[in-house]
């Protein structure tokens, strides 16, 4: 059965480049344009891995990201933002968060991001 | 006169004469006789001055009149030719009956006394006229900060009032400065610097950097500060821009990464559509490169407004056949988005002067960002822009309203600031800055109104014709959230 990715991101034509790229090359998606909107997706579709956006507003991805620890999630996060601060020291300070399994500068390296999806879930 | 007195009259240190009622010389010591030559028959006003009869003002005169002492000073020349400047004492000279039979006369040198001060004089002038040209506004304060000298520069450009205080001269305050680098220096006789803001008489701002070092009098104590400051307004103002200079540079490669983002994906999905034949993905992914280089090109633009800062180029302009001209350009693009387009202009809406070329750009940024609000808006299936436009009599009124994203109260205060932008990576954080910069020149007004998840609505007020006084509008503004960027800016 085809692995399920979710795609957090605000910016709608992200989301369709994200989906269009994954699905091209087998995956399945589902996708959030905020962080509220992906926590319920994580719940209700259950993904093998999740790409998020930093910057969005209602709920950033950093804040997703943290809760998502809280809860001891599994699921491995690929971080993939414009911002281009060392976001593993960032996100470091916080002791309940460990660093995200990947993290991907925007413009993305399609061919870069699908090998760190593979080796993460194959 | 007996040997022993006539020994001391002739070794006396200075010229000694004894004159008639005549001004003849009946006697003189052995300096003056050296330096004058012989007396004899001769009148004090030819040996002492070479002139043909007395002097108008003579001391010896006055003696003989009045019987008592007096004192002159005067320029007499010497036997050879020497200047010399001798400082005069006349004492009577009587008989047993009390009458006055003669005067002496004492003249003493003081002509290196005499060069001295002239010397003092002139070093003194060639300070007073150094501390008055100086180009920088020196004054100098006693302990209660009270200014008791100031130079040329300082009185022009404060109005300096001798006896007033250091704060109310610069500051306009009421209350001494924290900290006050002259009271500083008061304390520890210390040099101090510092930086600061002060308004000159005429209102004007003005940068300045301070000097003040302490005065001491002859006993060692300071008595006095002068404090000395240098206008670096200019230089502030550089560096301000240079600063901007820099979040521009910054602001616009992170603006350029977001597009170049949404450019890959735009050439991925046509590629990926090419492979597969599949006609939609290619529609799809044309329609992102397109709008990302649309905004690249806006991007540009804007970047070309901020680095010139122009004046107005002020011209007639039809309200109603603009507005329209403007929307026509729009309705497609939103219509492709899924966003309804309306344009609701007045119906002899009039005339305005303006700017042309600027009121555009000013306009399709909001439009622009209208339709963007939209387009980014996943909670409701349909999308409005409307675009309305209202005469008054002494203005114009563009209103743009969109049911998009909305902003919350941050970003809506925020708005119009340098740099900050709502969009993440999609935005430099111009857009509204110039928005704003450009409704200010026209001496307009522009605010907004807007709720999160309901939708915002930009209103610029344009005055119909040029006003008389338009308000420079300063780049200062650099931090995003700056201090007056209140949503609502309709002051002028």
């Amino acid at each position: 059965m085809a692995k399920k990715i979710l795609i957090v991101d605000d910016e709608p034509d992200m989301v369709t480049l994200l989906t269009t790229l994954l699905e091209d090359n087998g995956y399945e998606t589902v996708s959030a344009y905020n962080g509220i909107e992906g926590m319920e997706k994580v719940q209700s579709d259950n993904p093998d891995l999740i790409t998020l956006d930093i910057t969005m507003d209602k709920e950033t991805g950093i804040k997703m990201y943290r809760k998502l620890c809280q809860a001891g999630s599994q699921i491995p996060v690929i971080m993939v933002t414009g911002i281009s601060d060392a976001l593993g020291t960032f996100l470091g300070r916080y002791k309940d968060t460990t660093e995200p399994a990947g993290y991907f500068e925007k413009p993305i390296d399609n061919e870069a991001l699908l090998a760190k999806i593979k080796e993460l879930i194959g | 006169m007996c040997t022993a007195h006539r020994e001391y009259f002739d070794s006396m240190p200075c010229y000694l004469t004894v004159q008639d009622r005549d001004f003849k010389i009946i006697d003189a010591n052995r300096e003056f006789t050296e330096k004058f030559g012989e007396h004899e028959g001769r009148y004090c006003y030819q040996v002492y001055k070479q002139r043909p009869e007395k002097c108008e003002d003579c001391p010896v005169e006055r003696t003989f009149r009045d019987g008592r002492r007096h004192k002159s000073e005067e320029l007499v020349t010497t036997l050879n030719g020497r200047d010399v400047w001798v400082i005069v004492y006349t004492t009577p000279i009587k008989n047993e009956k009390g009458e006055i039979t003669a005067v002496m006369e004492m003249s003493t040198d003081i002509t290196d006394i005499k060069l001295l001060h002239q010397a003092l004089r002139d070093s003194q002038s060639k300070y007073m006229q150094l501390f008055e040209k100086v180009p920088c506004f020196i004054s100098i304060q006693d302990r209660d900060l009270r200014i008791t000298e100031a130079n040329r520069m300082h009185r022009e450009a404060f109005g300096t009032a001798y006896g007033k205080k250091c704060f109310e001269v610069y500051k306009h305050r009421s209350k001494e400065c924290q900290p006050c680098i002259v009271k500083q220096t008061f304390n520890d006789g210390e040099i101090r610097v510092h930086e600061e803001v002060v308004t000159k008489e005429n209102g004007e701002r003005m940068n300045v950097l301070v000097h003040t070092a302490p005065l001491r009098n002859d006993a060692g104590e300071i008595d006095k500060v002068i404090e000395m400051s240098t206008d670096i307004t200019q230089i502030r103002q550089l560096q301000d821009k240079l600063t901007s200079v820099g979040l521009l540079i910054g602001s616009i490669s992170h603006g350029i990464k977001g597009l170049l983002n949404g450019l890959d994906g735009g050439i991925y999905l046509v590629n990926s559509g090419l492979k597969k034949d599949n006609r939609d993905r290619i529609d799809q992914g044309w329609e992102i490169a397109i709008r990302n280089v649309d905004r690249i090109r806006s991007m540009v633009m804007d970047i070309l407004y901020y680095a010139k800062d122009r004046d107005p180029n002020w011209e007639p302009i039809e309200a109603v056949d603009f507005i329209r001209d403007i929307c026509s350009n729009f309705t497609e693009k939103a219509n492709k988005l899924g966003i309804a387009c309306s344009c609701d202009a007045q119906y002899g809406a009039g005339e305005f002067e303006a700017d042309r070329m600027m009121v555009r750009s000013m306009l399709v940024n909001l439009v622009e960002n209208s339709i963007d609000a939209c387009r980014v808006d996943s909670k409701k299936d349909d999308h409005r822009v409307s675009v309305e436009l209202e005469g008054t009599p002494e203005s114009v009124i563009f209103r743009i309203a969109d049911t998009g994203i909305g902003m919350d109260r941050e970003t809506r205060e925020k708005a119009f600031s340098l740099f900050f932008s709502s969009k993440g990576a999609g935005g430099t954080g111009l857009g509204l800055f110039i928005a704003h910069k450009i409704v200010k020149s026209h001496g307009g007004s522009i605010k907004i109104e807007s709720e999160e998840g309901q939708g915002s609505t930009f209103t610029v007020e344009l005055p119909r014709v040029k006003p008389a006084v338009l308000e420079k509008v300063e780049d200062k503004k650099l931090c995003p959230g700056g201090a007056d960027n209140g949503q609502e800016d309709s002051d002028s």
